[in-house]
């Protein structure tokens, strides 16, 4: 790599401690420029995006997962050190940015020391230079830099500052990567570790003492590291009596009496900075007022998101519902035509209705994490979630499930306990995601009447609503209960967890945050209900050609035996067709084992479309009930309450099948991206299957409990 | 408050504060040095967590919050 020539596109890494800003810093190089994906062979979310600096070719920028060491206890740490021990992998940075808070150099220098050490081209970013101003910080820049022996560079985020700065100085490690290479490593091994090397040496695709050190360390799970070589440093290990973990701390020691003369000689702290911070603390924090803070919080964002979302909601059902019926006024009738207005345009709706909601959950939930109020949060309730299997940090994931469990499953990865990770991912989908609401909100209409009390400030069907969220947390919880019954892993839980100081929340990264999840949303989920809106369509419009043609007629003879309308022998040649067709078979054959739930054959077909995504309910029921304009729900609501049960001739959506279906849909695992999140982060399909298994059991138990005590 | 003798970070009562000197266990003793917890280090317990379990604990000028088990193996005086 220090061959003075630059590769076609450099590779620049942003590594840093958590909660040093280098997520900020990563949005205001990159913009919106931004692609994620994941790390090669592993399931951590990859961000990257491109950097344009004048006279280079176009640099890709990594962001790298926060961590505070080389010695890696979770997931996402393990991947930085998988990734800069590796010099043969793509990712290998041809440069490291190192982001460190301006306030916490005692601390953020660790891991710079570690990586200095593997001689990489590296940059000091101090971040949160905005600080030093006001908090009286002061910093010796020239000094520092001249011994850390690295280019030093003070940066804010919030002001820009030192940006433009940082932007010239990449671009001259990059044309010169051999300008500031370390003339001494800050660590030298000790007597126990160079008995180990010195058999080690040769062997290990090693560039200096310090990176064979840490393959010496790491190679029990590092994947770059042969079967053959792997084993030739266990038997070394052994043989020289090398202590990984006295090692580990033997070193970090070391390194802390190195750095810490430096930083005590360069940095100025101006009184105790972070008071604020902890009268804020004292409050949040507290014993009895922080939990009632805490569920106030979580009833505002609710309360919000139900206010805020209905109107760009309604105008989304609206113009979708606009755009179906001029094209059906448009264009000449057929099955093309009803393709584009049933199947696509429909499905587009579906998709794009729940954007608000989402895009307002993920901005609240951004908002708290930027405040730095979910460390809190997870602090105040890690003992309670320690009582059900899980770990404090469990609380983020369950608290953004109620927004999608896609990105609240991602969340578990900082939980380096396996069994306290893996119970999260399995519950985490039982909180009522933001897909489960239209699902409730046409359905509870018919399981509550419309009282209010209290000169309408408390509804009955909005308690409903309140008691259907509750439902799915007392679900997670008790089953979190059960599987730690079950599972049985005697490995080590942590909670040491940093409390970073509150801060105002940079708005560029909540924008960012709202942007890019609801983007993944309608990318990722719109496929899979385009998809499946266009096969409803089809199955519901053709069958077997024989029982069409039945239906055919025997809707035109008792169109003309009742003396209906046009409208009318319309409506009833749509329903007998659909009767007839493939998705009515499909629905008449499940109809047997939905049947104790209180379901018929129609509410089979939408149920079974809603396997791959429970929001594709009410556009399965629109189309199911022939209505032109598929997401409206008043409409959609008229029609059910119209439904009547051919046999009894009794509504079919009574009190007793709505409060079924809406039990049935908040135990339900009926979402496909959650059962492929969860594969991909269990990396098994055991997993998957047990998450999906265990929740129809308990959505198809209660549901025909329900049914059974109400009827 | 002062030890005479290195008493385990848990026996701290609410408010008050010691010095760090030295790990009981290793593999908590890695961690904690990563997060910057460390001999000679300030350690005050500022407040218990409202369903007990685990402090909030302040390190120098740095707030943690950490389990009864992972302040036990802090020895302070």
């Amino acid at each position: 790599m220090h061959h003075g020539q630059i590769k076609a596109t450099p590779v620049v890494g942003l590594v840093g401690n958590p909660n040093s800003g280098k997520s900020s810093l990563f949005n205001v190089l990159t913009g919106l420029r931004q692609r994620i994906g994941n790390f090669p062979g592993v399931t951590v979310e990859k961000k990257a995006g491109m950097l344009k600096l004048p006279g280079l070719p176009t640099v890709e920028l990594v962001d790298f997962p926060g961590a505070y060491s080389c010695y890696p206890t979770s997931l996402d740490e393990r991947l930085v050190v998988q990734e800069l021990t590796n010099p043969e992998g793509e990712l290998f940075p041809d440069a490291i940015l190192y982001v460190a808070d301006i306030t916490k150099l005692d601390k953020h220098l660790l891991l710079f020391t570690q990586l200095r050490d593997l001689d990489l081209p590296m940059i000091l970013v101090l971040n949160m230079a905005d600080l030093m101003d006001s908090d009286g910080l002061t910093v010796d820049i020239p000094r520092l830099s001249k011994k850390l022996g690295v280019p030093v560079v003070p940066v804010s985020s919030r002001d820009h500052r030192g940006i433009g700065e940082l932007k010239e100085v990449i671009a001259g490690l990059l044309r010169e990567p051999d300008a500031f290479r370390p003339r001494q490593p800050f660590y030298e091994p000790g007597a126990n570790a160079r008995d180990v090397l010195a058999e080690l040496r040769r062997e290990l695709p090693a560039r200096n003492d310090y990176h064979a050190l840490l393959l010496t360390h790491h190679a029990p799970w590092l994947k770059h590291i042969p079967e053959t070589t792997r084993h030739h440093i266990q038997e070394a290990r052994v043989r020289h009596g090398f202590h990984s973990l006295r090692a580990q701390v033997e070193e970090t020691m070391d390194r802390y009496n190195s750095f810490e003369p430096i930083v005590r000689d360069t940095v100025r702290h101006a009184g105790d900075t972070d008071s604020l911070s902890d009268r804020i603390d004292n409050v949040v924090t507290h014993p009895i007022a922080g939990p009632i803070l805490f569920i106030v919080l979580m009833l505002l964002l609710f309360q919000a998101l139900f206010a805020w979302a209905s109107v760009p909601m309604d105008l989304i059902e609206w113009t979708f519902g606009t755009l179906g019926d001029t094209v059906r006024q448009t264009l000449p009738a057929g099955w093309f035509t009803d393709l584009l207005v049933d199947g696509i345009i429909a499905g587009l709706g579906g998709v794009l209705v729940f954007v608000p909601q989402i895009a307002i959950l993920f901005f609240f939930i951004a908002i708290l994490e930027e405040v730095g109020y979910l460390a809190r949060a997870a602090y105040m309730f890690d003992s309670l979630m320690q009582r059900f299997g899980l770990n404090g940090r469990s609380v983020v994931a369950l608290v953004s499930g109620h927004a999608c469990a896609i990105p609240a499953i991602m969340s578990t990865r900082t939980i380096a306990n396996w069994k306290e990770r893996l119970l999260t991912i399995l519950v985490t989908p039982l909180t009522s995601c933001s897909a489960r609401i239209p699902v409730y909100v046409i359905l509870i209409s018919f399981a509550v009447p419309q009282v209010a009390y209290l000169n309408g400030l408390i509804s009955l069907q909005g308690l409903a609503f309140a008691g259907l969220y509750f439902l799915g947390i007392a679900g997670a919880m008790l089953s979190a209960l059960v599987f730690k019954w079950i599972l049985n892993t005697p490995e080590r839980s942590f909670l040491m967890l940093e409390l970073p100081q509150y801060r105002v929340p940079v708005w560029r990264n909540v924008g960012t945050t709202v942007w890019q999840k609801s983007k993944t949303f309608v990318v990722e989920a719109g496929k899979i209900i385009m998809i499946i809106s266009i096969v409803l369509w089809a199955a519901s419009t053709y069958g077997p050609p024989a029982d069409m043609a039945a239906a055919n007629q025997l809707a035109g003879e008792r169109a003309q035996e009742q003396g209906l309308s046009e409208d009318e022998t319309a409506d009833l040649v749509a329903s007998e067709r659909l009767e007839a067709s493939y998705a009515g078979h499909l629905g008449k054959f499940i109809e047997p084992v939905i049947k104790p739930l209180g379901y018929d054959w129609k509410i089979g077909i939408a149920l079974l479309t809603s396997f791959a995504a429970r929001e594709v309910f009410v556009g399965t029921m629109a189309t199911i009930y022939s209505i032109g304009s598929t997401d409206d729900e008043f409409r959609i609501r008229e029609r059910l309450a119209e439904e009547r049960n051919p046999v009894t001739n009794e509504p079919v959506y009574n009190p007793a099948t709505a409060w079924s279906l809406l039990i049935f849909y908040v135990f339900a695992m009926m979402c496909m991206s959650t059962l492929a999140v969860t594969r991909r982060e269990t990396n098994s399909w055991k997993w998957p299957v047990v998450q999906f298994v265990f929740m129809t059991a308990i959505a198809y138990v209660s549901a025909m409990a329900v049914y059974q005590l109400l009827t | 408050m002062s030890f005479p003798v290195p008493a385990a970070a848990s026996l701290i009562q609410v408010g008050q504060s010691g010095t760090i000197e030295r790990f009981t266990n290793e593999s908590l003793a890695g961690k904690l040095l990563d997060i910057g917890v460390r001999p000679g280090s300030r350690l005050r317990v500022i407040r218990k967590s409202p369903f007990g379990g685990s402090w909030y604990v302040k390190i120098d000028r740095q707030c943690l919050a950490l389990r009864k088990k992972e302040l036990a193996c802090i020895m302070v005086k």
